[in-house]
């Protein structure tokens, strides 16, 4: 009767303990174990909304917390050029850097390398890297980077990543929604199990945006034998 | 902290050594400016057998796990980016390089053990084509080791990254699990990195290269059947010795090495910046204008 009890009681327990209460694999300095493969499972690389299925582009339910983007009136009509002129004006089209949070949702897998001072953004994207400077102040003054100037913390077991001095020549997505140079991305990545990262990125610009806006999915660990990253070196090919 | 000006000079200076144009007065001669690196001489016939046994004494800092710890962020300025990994008695035109002290050890001679035509291919080389790093393509290896800026290593559990700062984006991930190498089939810029421990010495085999970059700026070249075997060695706390021997029974007549230091940058809170290149590069464009052509690897006699 006791094991029976002690099994029912498991049963209604076990499923209510968070990932962080159980067994997370954690680094020596006592932080939730990034390290490793990650790629995303959405079609937010050709629009981060809700969109029907084209010729080579899956259906997809969108990214976007609410569904709906606050561009301003102006930046609205901007959107919508930009998607009619998508072939050429993406930045994207000429295999230049993506940016951030773009980079995150590309088709293709990324590495984490996590120290306690550094964490390190290995993707096959065009051998793209981000270096996540932890517990440092941003530069000083603005600069224009293609993947911006990223600073780290924990929150807790969440790694939260501060991104600033962005250029204003990269989009979100194929479907032409945009930002400007005064960009701020706000990451956080929370390991909800051992293979899944739950990945969050709050926007902020109020030259395009009226109020902040936030996308999440989740990040899934490539766990096949032997997996390793290739190499995408986008305009050689 | 660095103020964002100095960084944006910086990044200037970056951009214009990823160019051909580089003045013989910032180049030099690496012997006559730093005649001696870690208690040994700096030039690499001289280096590599000094360094080598001083590191026989030497007692690296280790890991938890007790590898070696040969973390930090690396400089190579006695390769000297590798305008030529050959004698280079320099150019005196405009834009020319100043002169090079060959970074080869094997052969004494110091030269590339090229078969004839590759000889003659290499020349071609120069005469005809863009250095495939001036168009923004990576490094491959062993030159993303020697060049320009920096790289940094991090020791991270079952791998190995090094990650460089200059070149647009140029990464290699090393492999220390014991896994076998990618089928044949793949034919990539930076290959297919394994790395193990040979007593304090990291030993990276690197196979799967394509033999579409040079290895300096003067034309010399692999194929894709090239290996590279690398060691790493701390000779003190901030000097490694770096070897790379290349087998490519395709090119070369018999395997060669080179040999340089690698000196730990000290600055405090140092931080590696993008350096986009390939993004709004315009140098490409002046070569074609040149009249020179892209390299596409090398032609095999027929």
């Amino acid at each position: 009767m006791k094991q029976i009890l002690f099994a029912l009681v498991s049963i209604t327990l076990v499923p209510t303990l968070s990932y962080a209460q159980a067994a997370m694999h954690r680094t020596p300095d006592g932080k939730p174990d990034l390290s490793g493969v990650w790629q995303v499972m959405n079609t937010a690389v050709w629009d981060i909304q809700d969109h029907n299925a084209e010729k080579g582009i899956p259906a997809g339910l969108g990214v976007v917390e609410g569904g709906e983007l606050p561009y301003t009136p102006a930046a609205a009509q901007k959107k919508k050029a930009n998607f009619e002129n998508r072939a050429t004006a993406d930045t994207e089209a000429k295999c230049f850097l993506p940016g951030v949070p773009r980079i995150t949702y590309m088709p293709f897998p990324f590495q984490i390398v996590q120290t306690p001072a550094q964490v390190t953004f290995l993707y096959e994207y065009a051998h793209a890297v981000r270096n996540v400077f932890m517990n440092t102040p941003h530069i000083e003054g603005q600069l224009y980077w293609w993947m911006g100037d990223s600073r780290g913390r924990w929150d807790g077991d969440t790694l939260v990543v501060d991104v600033t001095d962005f250029n204003d020549e990269t989009w979100f997505d194929r479907a032409g929604n945009f930002h400007s140079d005064a960009l701020h991305v706000v990451e956080r990545y929370t390991l909800v199990d051992a293979d899944h990262i739950n990945y969050e990125a709050t926007i902020e610009d109020a030259k395009v945006f009226t109020r902040p806006w936030k996308m999440s999915m989740i990040l899934n660990r490539h766990t096949e034998k032997n997996f390793r990253l290739l190499e995408y070196e986008c305009f050689s090919n | 902290m660095r103020s964002a000006l100095l960084r944006s000079m910086m990044l200037a200076a970056g951009a214009l050594t990823a160019t051909l144009i580089w003045s013989p007065s910032v180049s030099g001669q690496a012997s006559k400016n730093r005649p001696v690196v870690a208690g040994c001489p700096s030039v690499s016939a001289k280096f590599h057998p000094c360094a080598l046994e001083k590191a026989k004494t030497f007692s690296p800092p280790r890991m938890p796990d007790g590898t070696p710890n040969l973390q930090g962020i690396w400089d190579a300025p006695l390769a000297m980016g590798f305008q030529n990994i050959e004698d280079y008695p320099g150019n005196p035109a405009p834009g020319g390089f100043g002169p090079a002290v060959s970074v080869i050890v094997d052969p004494a001679d110091g030269k590339v053990p090229y078969f004839p035509w590759a000889r003659a291919q290499r020349d071609e080389n120069v005469a005809k084509y863009i250095d495939p790093y001036a168009q923004c393509l990576p490094t491959g290896v062993p030159r993303q080791m020697a060049n320009f800026r920096t790289r940094q290593i991090t020791q991270s559990g079952n791998m190995i990254s090094i990650v460089n700062e200059a070149g647009g984006h140029i990464y290699r991930v090393v492999y220390m699990d014991g896994r076998p190498h990618l089928s044949p089939t793949f034919k990539l810029w930076m290959g297919d990195s394994l790395g193990r421990w040979d007593g304090n010495t990291l030993v990276i085999e690197t196979t799967n290269l394509n033999g579409r970059w040079w290895y300096d700026s003067m034309g010399h070249f692999a194929s894709d059947a090239l290996k590279v075997t690398e060691r790493l060695t701390l000779v003190d706390a901030d000097t490694l010795h770096y070897q790379a021997t290349m087998e490519d029974p395709k090119v070369y007549s018999r395997p060669w090495t080179m040999a340089f230091p690698l000196e730990r940058i000290k600055e405090k809170g140092y931080e590696q910046m993008e350096e986009a290149c390939h993004e709004g590069d315009h140098d490409a464009a002046g070569f074609v204008l040149g009249g020179y052509q892209p390299y596409l690897g090398p032609r095999f006699p027929q």
